[in-house]
């Protein structure tokens, strides 16, 4: 699948329809601020990178490990690889670099979304040669089973196969069990059936941190 | 100037539900549970709006400050005030007696002018004092956005001009702007206080509910508590 047939993997920057230009404003400062820095892991994707800065989780488990966190909420893949083309990652060079985004691919068909992703894995490899990328798996969303869990379900499927032949990259499925025997995934651990709790993220980050742990140690200083 | 734009003028002050176009119903399904909330809980005092009220239940500081009033936050991300306004229609003030609403919407009504967005807040604050006549009511206002000045800020501040001279026209409601301290001498706001320049950090929480924890005390020490069993 070409980047021409392919929506998800064509990079594009989010247009300001709103009228206060976060989104260019947030890229921006992305840039700006990784000039000065010197981090070992890079985090890049949606809200649900966004958010983690936001709760204790990130002060305690990830900001010891030297990580940015380059995550902007509405960000599909193509958002996520115009970002990653376009200075993102001029200046640095994390050992690891985990990208987390394609829940919000709405209208793309899982292949389609394993074609972004893959793509981003591509840029970042071309950018940072000796970097390891870990692709986070899309989690399970709203309250009863519906079409995005069996597309994000088949994402992860996609991505999975696409990535075991690669050394430079890992798929980590961070789902702890979110959906219940009912079916039901409860606001205790998403607050509007997408978003994570503080609750939430402990679970999904503690085998997060494990193995990007594991991945800083692999590589040589 | 908001006394003549009806409902009829106003698409602000229509009140319509989230259409679910992505597929997974969160929407319908967030409204729910708050109906159901409403069936369980004997709530003192209800939060009711978008992102800005939904994200302040996920820090520490809810759990410190406003759960301890017997508070229910009732905010959905992205919701403008069309949609408030459809939730509190459709069961989302059925079956309890708050004494204090604290109302924060209208960031999101981009296809709306500054004073159809104040009619929208002012038409919720009617329905609310009607259909819960022994409640006072806190209106926020509209928080600045975006890194640097731009149009939405200007609305905001108009929607806030507008609502701070017809509000108390209405009755116990009481309008509070906390957005002074964001922007800074040089017209920036800092993404340590909107870590997206919409959204508050954990930090700019704390800031905004001194204030806010203030002005509910004062309110709830002036209302004596109704007995349970007047409100049978």
């Amino acid at each position: 699948m070409s980047a021409d047939s392919n929506p998800a993997a064509s990079p594009s920057p989010c247009q300001d329809i709103q009228g206060d230009g976060r989104w260019m404003t947030l890229h921006n400062r992305f840039v700006s601020d990784s000039k000065g820095k010197e981090p070992d892991v890079l985090f890049v994707g949606d809200s649900l990178v966004q958010l983690l800065h936001e709760f204790e989780v990130w002060r305690k488990l990830f900001s010891p490990l030297h990580a940015l966190n380059f995550g902007v909420s509405g960000d599909a893949t193509q958002h996520v690889l115009w970002r990653l083309i376009n200075g993102e990652l001029d200046y640095i060079s994390p050992k690891v670099v985990v990208v987390w985004v394609g829940t919000n691919n709405h209208g793309n068909t899982p292949e389609q979304i394993c074609g972004g992703i893959m793509a981003i894995v591509s840029v970042i490899h071309q950018k940072l040669p000796h970097a390891h990328t870990l692709v986070l798996g899309l989690l399970p969303r709203g309250k009863s089973p519906n079409p995005l869990r069996e597309r994000n379900a088949s994402v992860n499927a996609l991505v999975q196969a696409e990535v075991a032949s690669l050394s430079h990259v890992s798929f980590l499925d961070v789902d702890p069990g979110f959906i219940h025997s009912d079916g039901s995934i409860l606001h205790q651990d998403m607050y509007d059936y997408l978003h994570l709790t503080q609750q939430a993220y402990q679970k999904v980050c503690q085998p997060l941190y494990e193995r990007i742990k594991s991945l800083l140690d692999k590589q040589a200083p | 100037m908001i006394a003549r734009m009806s409902t009829e003028e106003n698409p602000a002050a229509e009140p319509a539900p989230v259409i679910d176009v992505q597929g997974d119903g969160r929407w319908m399904s967030q409204h729910n549970r708050f109906v159901q909330e409403c069936k369980d809980a004997e709530p003192d005092v209800l939060f009711v709006g978008d992102s800005m009220v939904q994200l302040m239940q996920q820090y520490e500081v809810w759990r410190e400050v406003f759960s301890p009033l017997h508070a229910l936050n009732f905010g959905i991300g992205g919701d403008t005030t069309c949609n408030v306004l459809w939730r509190l229609q459709n069961g989302e003030l059925e079956n309890i007696r708050p004494r204090v609403v604290v109302l924060w919407v209208g960031t999101n009504n981009h296809e709306h002018t500054a004073d159809q967005v104040a009619g929208g807040i002012l038409a919720i604050a009617k329905l609310v004092l009607s259909r819960l006549p022994k409640s006072k009511m806190i209106v926020l206002g509209l928080l600045p956005r975006g890194e640097f000045p731009n149009p939405l800020r200007e609305k905001n501040a108009a929607v806030n001009n507008l609502l701070r001279a017809s509000l108390p026209q209405l009755g116990p409601v009481q309008f509070i702007d906390v957005g002074g301290s964001f922007v800074h001498s040089d017209g920036a706001i800092s993404s340590r206080d909107m870590f997206d320049f919409l959204h508050l950090t954990a930090s700019a929480y704390r800031t905004i509910s001194m204030t806010l924890h203030e002005l509910l005390l004062q309110m709830l020490e002036e209302m004596p508590q109704e007995r349970r069993a007047l409100l049978v």
